[in-house]
Parts: C-alpha cells; structure tokens; sequence
C-alpha cells in the first residue's frame, strides 16, 4: 500500500518537472501534497495517535486545497503568461532528473545503511523529490515556479520526517504548517509586487543588482 | 519566567504600534520599549554570572552562556536601532518617501523582527528554533522591500527565496540529526539538552552528513560564501535601521544556531571535522568580500561586503578554536554588530542627505553632515581594525590563535585579506568623507535622537578597546566554557 502511495509522490514530482504550463504545475503539485496526505493517513492509522490524523488532515487541506487553490488565484489574476518558460528543455530536464533520483537512491543508501530496503527507498523518494524541487526553482523562469519548487521540497522533507525519523513533535509540526502558509502568502504579496512593477513574473528580468 | 519577559516586550511594542496613532509617540513607545528590553536582559544577564546556572523554563526554553551573550548583543543593536529609527523615520516622513500609515508597518514589523532574532536564541527545540530563524526571514522581507521600488522588491525577492531554500535544506539536516537521535537512542526529541546528553552515541557519519546540510542552509542565512549572494542585495535595500540590524544581529543568529549544532558534532566526532569546514568557509567568504570590496561603487554594498568579510573572520575564529580562538571570535560578534550598526546609521544618513548611494557621486560629507561624517570617519577605523578600537582587539585575538597553533600559512592568509580590505575600505571612505562638499548642498542638522544613538554605539567602540566590561566578560567567558565542551 505505502509503496504505491510513494511511486504515486515520485511519479507527480516527475509531471512537475515535465509541466509546461503553470496550471498543470499546480494541479501537479496538488496532486503531489495529495499523496503525502494519504501517506501520512496510512501512518496515522499504523499509529494510531489522534494527532497524527489531525497532520493527515491538515496536509490536506492547507497542501491540496488551500494552497493550490491560493495560487491559481494569482495566475488568474495577474493574467500571467501561462507558459512556465524553461532554461533547460524538457526532455533535458528528464534526464536530468533521473539523474538526480539516482544519485538519491545511492544517498540513501549511503545514509540508511543498516535499515530495511523499504526505509532506504523512502528515503531516496524522500531526497528526489527535494531535488526535484530544487531543479524546479532553479531552471524554470516564473516567479510562481519557484514557489511551487519551494513547496516540492518541503514536501520532500515532510515525507522524510514522518517516515524514518518517526515524524517531529507535534507543536513543531504545527508551527512548520504555520511558517509554511505565511510563506507562501508573503511570497505571494511579493510576486504581486514583482508583475506590477516589472509588468511580468520572469525571474529573469530581476537582474539589476550586480556586483 | 524572566525570559518569557524578555520575548513579551518586543510583542507588546509591536501591537502598540499598530495601536498608536501618533507618530511620534510610536516611536518614543519603541524606543522606550527596547531600552527596558536592554535593562532585563542586561539583569538576566548579571543574575546568570552570578549563579551560572542555566535557566530552563517550560520545557520550551533553555538559556545558557551562549544565548545569553546573544540575548544581550540582539538587546543592544536593537535599543540603538530603535532610538536612531525615531529620526530616519521622521524624515521618510517629511520628504513623503513613506507614507504616514507605512510607519505604523514600519514600526510593528520592526518589534516582531527583534521578537523572532531574540526567539532563536533561547528555545531548547531544535524544530523550533528552525521555525524562529525562518520567521526572521518572512518578517525582515518585508522591511527589505518596504519602499516597493524595482530595487527593493528584487532584492526582497532574492533574499525570500535564497533564504528559504537554504532554510529548507537545514530542516533537512535537523530531520537527519533527529533520525540519528532515534536510531542510536531509541529515543524522540528533537531538544538540544537531550541531544546533547547522547551526543557521543551518536552515529558518527550521520552527524557529519547532517552537520554538512545544517552548515549549508544556516551558512545560506549567517551569509557565507558562496551561499552569500543574497546579502549584499538585501542590506542595501533595505530601510538604514534595519540594514543595521541584519548586519550587525540577524546574521549572528544563524551563526548561533550552527554553533549550538557544532556542539553536537564536536562531542560525536571530535573537533576537528567542524573546525576544518569552519576555516574553509571563513577563509572562503574573506576572498570573495575583498574581491568585491575593491571593486565597489555603491557605499550601502560595500558595507554588506565588508559584513561578510567579517562574518569569515568570526566563522574562522571559531574554527582555529581554543581558549583564545574562541573568545576572540565571540567578542568579534559583539564587536562587529557595534561597529558596523553606527557604520550602518552614518551610511543611511549619507545615503538619505545626498540621496544616492553611488560613491561616485557622495563628497565631503565631513561638511555636509558635521556629526554623522565624524562619525563615520572614527567607525570606519573602528571597523577597518585600527587600534585603539575594539575590532582590532578581537582581530589579533584571533590572529595569535592561529599563530599560536602554529597555523602560520592560515594566520598569514588571514592577515592580508585583512589588509586588502581595510585598504580598500579606507580607500573608498576617504573620498567620500574628504573633498569638497557640492556647492549647492547645505549643512544638514541632524535629529538629537538620532546623535544619542551613534554616541550609545560609540561607548562600547572606545570603552572594549581598553577594558573588558565586567559583563560581557564574564557572559564570553561562560560562553566560551561551553562552546569548548568544559
């Protein structure tokens, strides 16, 4: 069960990279912080704690809807060129992003050497999916993009946590949910700012600090 | 119950400051508020000398040695912040730079910023105190944007996101020190004190690995190079009080947060993996700021630079280690934030009389601004590292650590990265200060506040270069016993 719900994370971090259109990276995100709630579900029934069903569910409200729902607002809005732009093309991309899940596998590997074969590969999901989301923010032009990658990779280290680490505390738990939406909100004041001032959201046009 | 008093004030300030209407009392409220602020923790202080106790509260804080000489050097940047913001604020205001309802912003903002830095520095979790760092970055983005030009908005944008990436990679260390944690012990905590407890249990290539991704991300915010690309844009742009503030504090918290994690890796696997990373980083971040430094136009920059000069100093100081390695470095921190909030106070005021901050077009500012120009003039030899100042003290502590340690290649690179920058910064100050003033520039008069706050900073600057107070010598001692495991 936990394994297809891993395959399912890996595999919409892979739509992410090959997302052309900002909507479809979204949707594709949602889908993502979809399958982390369900992962932590199955963990909160293993468990058993009221609290860990409280996370499942506030995943899935702030991750699938809140938070999908708050950016597609702001393409609406700001009437954004729907094209992600890209610094690498995507067939590029792909490989290098099988490059990248590699290299995570043989990181798990490395860090989980006495573990069993199903931590070693939540952990590599766990660290592609971190540079997955790293590639994201660094390679695609719009503003937006970076703040979905931001997201992929909190995402990344939420499975790690509730997976191999036995999840954090609770109260640290709640106020990362807490950083994590005023992130997004105050990032999403910024991107405002950014597509009046610049008249787009292209990261590429921030350029006129140097030295 | 002392702590949670200092952690109060800055909050009850920051919602007064959404309550008042006056603009001047605002400012006077926060003024007021961050010098009481500075009197409990300067009492926090006396009473942990005294007892050398550390205070644990509620389960949630733990206050040592180490956070408390952070506690008090946040406590006193902030006080001089508060008291020069009164004046550079009131002039935003008068020349319509920002509108009347933006100072309340300004004001509200700038308490939560000091409440966030002053969190980091005692919570026990290391999840919280994760939680506390990435706060400081949400809040001070806005003060780094505030006047919402294409500059500020883009350094803001910089700042946000290299931040946060950096940030989100030291979460993915401290998951990894919680695994390690779990698998050795058997146990989940994510508390320092108990960490630290079965630190020599742990496993040692994990903590090694974890430490790297922890030096990384809260390297990203302490402005290491190269993860320092964010910092030059953010202290330049950002409002002169709080470019004072990122300089001379918020860059120390992060360095806090690596050193209460060095402490873990030191008593896992010995001292020598974190001090050989400490010496590469620090020696790496002194390259890159002479680099720049020499060639720079913008005076605001240039400071930024020369706080990432700095901050290799620090992070070098720490990794030669030692009794004297040690203290040097620390008293370096407090040293730097003094010195370089008044360098900061004296740019803005620059900045604002000339309105540019290129240094190409700023001359005789000794004539044009009498009392900041001075100023400026004494903090520029301060900071360059000229006795009988405090820097130059904390410097060669530093320097006859390595010497001492027979690290003479390291010493010897040290000292002419120190050179080259001083010159430069010496260098490019002198045409600023000196020269003729521009001939239809008047002599501009300065607030009273503003001067109380350059004199409050320019106490410590004389008075460190030539006796220890007894305070912070006894907090850098005791912080220097725990940093160095006694």
């Amino acid at each position: 069960m936990e394994l297809i719900i891993i395959l399912g994370l890996l595999a919409s971090a892979f739509a992410m990279v090959f997302s052309k259109r900002l909507s479809t990276l979204i949707g594709n995100f949602s889908m993502q912080s979809f399958f982390l709630s369900l992962f932590s579900f199955v963990e909160a029934i293993k468990g058993g704690h009221i609290e860990l069903y409280l996370i499942a569910v506030l995943v899935f409200v702030l991750k699938v809807v809140v938070i999908p729902r708050i950016l597609l607002n702001m393409v609406q809005e700001i009437k954004a060129n729907e094209n992600l732009g890209f610094f690498i093309n995507p067939q590029l991309s792909l490989v290098v992003a099988l490059a990248l899940t590699y290299c995570s596998w043989l990181f798990s590997g490395m860090i989980f050497v006495n573990q069993g074969v199903l931590v070693k590969i939540y952990g590599a999901v766990s660290f592609s999916t971190i540079s997955l989301g790293l590639f994201i923010m660094v390679f695609r032009i719009k503003a937006l993009a970076q703040i979905v990658g931001l997201l992929t990779m909190e995402n990344g280290i939420f499975l790690l946590a509730s997976s191999v680490s036995g999840g954090t505390p609770f109260i640290v738990e709640m106020a990362i949910f807490f950083d994590v939406f005023v992130g997004v909100v105050i990032l999403g004041v910024f991107v405002y700012r950014i597509n009046r001032l610049f008249v787009s959201i292209d990261v590429s046009k921030l350029n006129r600090l140097r030295g | 119950m002392q702590i949670l008093l200092i952690l109060i004030v800055p909050l009850i300030l920051a919602v007064l400051s959404m309550l008042v209407r006056n603009s001047r009392t605002r400012a006077n409220i926060t003024s007021l508020g961050s010098l009481l602020g500075l009197v409990l923790s300067v009492g926090i202080c006396y009473q942990f000398i005294v007892t050398q106790k550390p205070i644990f509260s509620f389960n949630v804080f733990y206050v040592d040695a180490l956070s408390l000489f952070f506690v008090f050097t946040i406590s006193v940047i902030s006080a001089a912040a508060a008291l020069y913001s009164q004046g550079y604020i009131e002039g935003e205001l008068a020349k319509r730079l920002m509108m009347p309802k933006q100072g309340k912003y300004y004001y509200c903002l700038f308490n939560l910023f000091v409440f966030s830095m002053l969190l980091v520095t005692v919570v026990n979790n290391l999840g919280l105190m994760w939680v506390a760092i990435e706060m400081t970055t949400l809040i001070s983005a806005f003060l780094v944007g505030f006047h919402n030009t294409k500059n500020a908005v883009e350094a803001a944008w910089k700042y946000i996101i290299i931040c946060s990436v950096g940030i989100v990679l030291a979460l993915l260390g401290t998951i990894l020190f919680s695994y390690a944690f779990l698998f050795s012990t058997g146990l989940k905590s994510l508390n320092w004190t108990e960490i630290m407890v079965f630190a020599g249990k742990l496993d040692p290539n994990l903590v090694k690995i974890s430490f790297i991704f922890i030096l990384v991300g809260y390297g990203t915010k302490a402005g290491l190079a190269p993860m320092h690309t964010w910092l030059p844009d953010a202290h330049s742009q950002a409002i002169s009080p709080i470019s004072a503030l990122l300089s001379g504090v918020l860059l120390k918290t992060a360095i806090y947060a690596i050193l209460r994690y060095s402490l873990i890796v030191n008593n896992c696997v010995g001292s020598a993996f974190g001090s050989h990373l400490f010496i590469f980083f620090g020696l790496l971040s002194l390259v890159v700021s002479a680099g720049f430094v020499l060639v720079q136009k913008d005076i605001k920059r240039l400071l930024a630079y020369s706080s990432l000069e700095h901050i290799g100093i620090i992070i070098f100081g720490f990794g030669i280690g030692g009794p004297l390695g040690i203290y040097g470095a620390l008293l370096h921190i407090f040293n730097h934030a003094v010195t370089k909030s008044l360098l900061f106070f004296g740019a803005g005021n620059i900045v604002s009389g000339y309105d540019s901050h290129n240094m190409r077009q700023v001359r005789g500012a000794l004539k044009v601004l009498p009392f900041s120009g001075f100023m400026v003039l004494i903090g520029l030899f301060a900071l360059a590292g000229f006795p009988p100042f405090s820097i130059f003290f904390s410097e060669l502590m530093i320097l006859m650590a390595a010497f001492g340690q027979n690290h003479f290649l390291l010493g010897t690179t040290l000292l002419l990265l120190i050179v080259i920058v001083f010159s430069a910064i010496i260098y490019h100050f002198s045409r600023v200060l000196f020269g003729e003033k521009p001939k239809d520039m008047p002599v501009i008069k300065e607030p009273f506040t503003g001067k109380m706050a350059f004199g409050f900073l320019l106490v410590f600057i004389l008075v460190i270069g030539w006796s220890m107070p007894y305070l912070l010598n006894g907090l850098i001692v005791a912080a220097a016993e725990t940093l160095r495991g006694i």
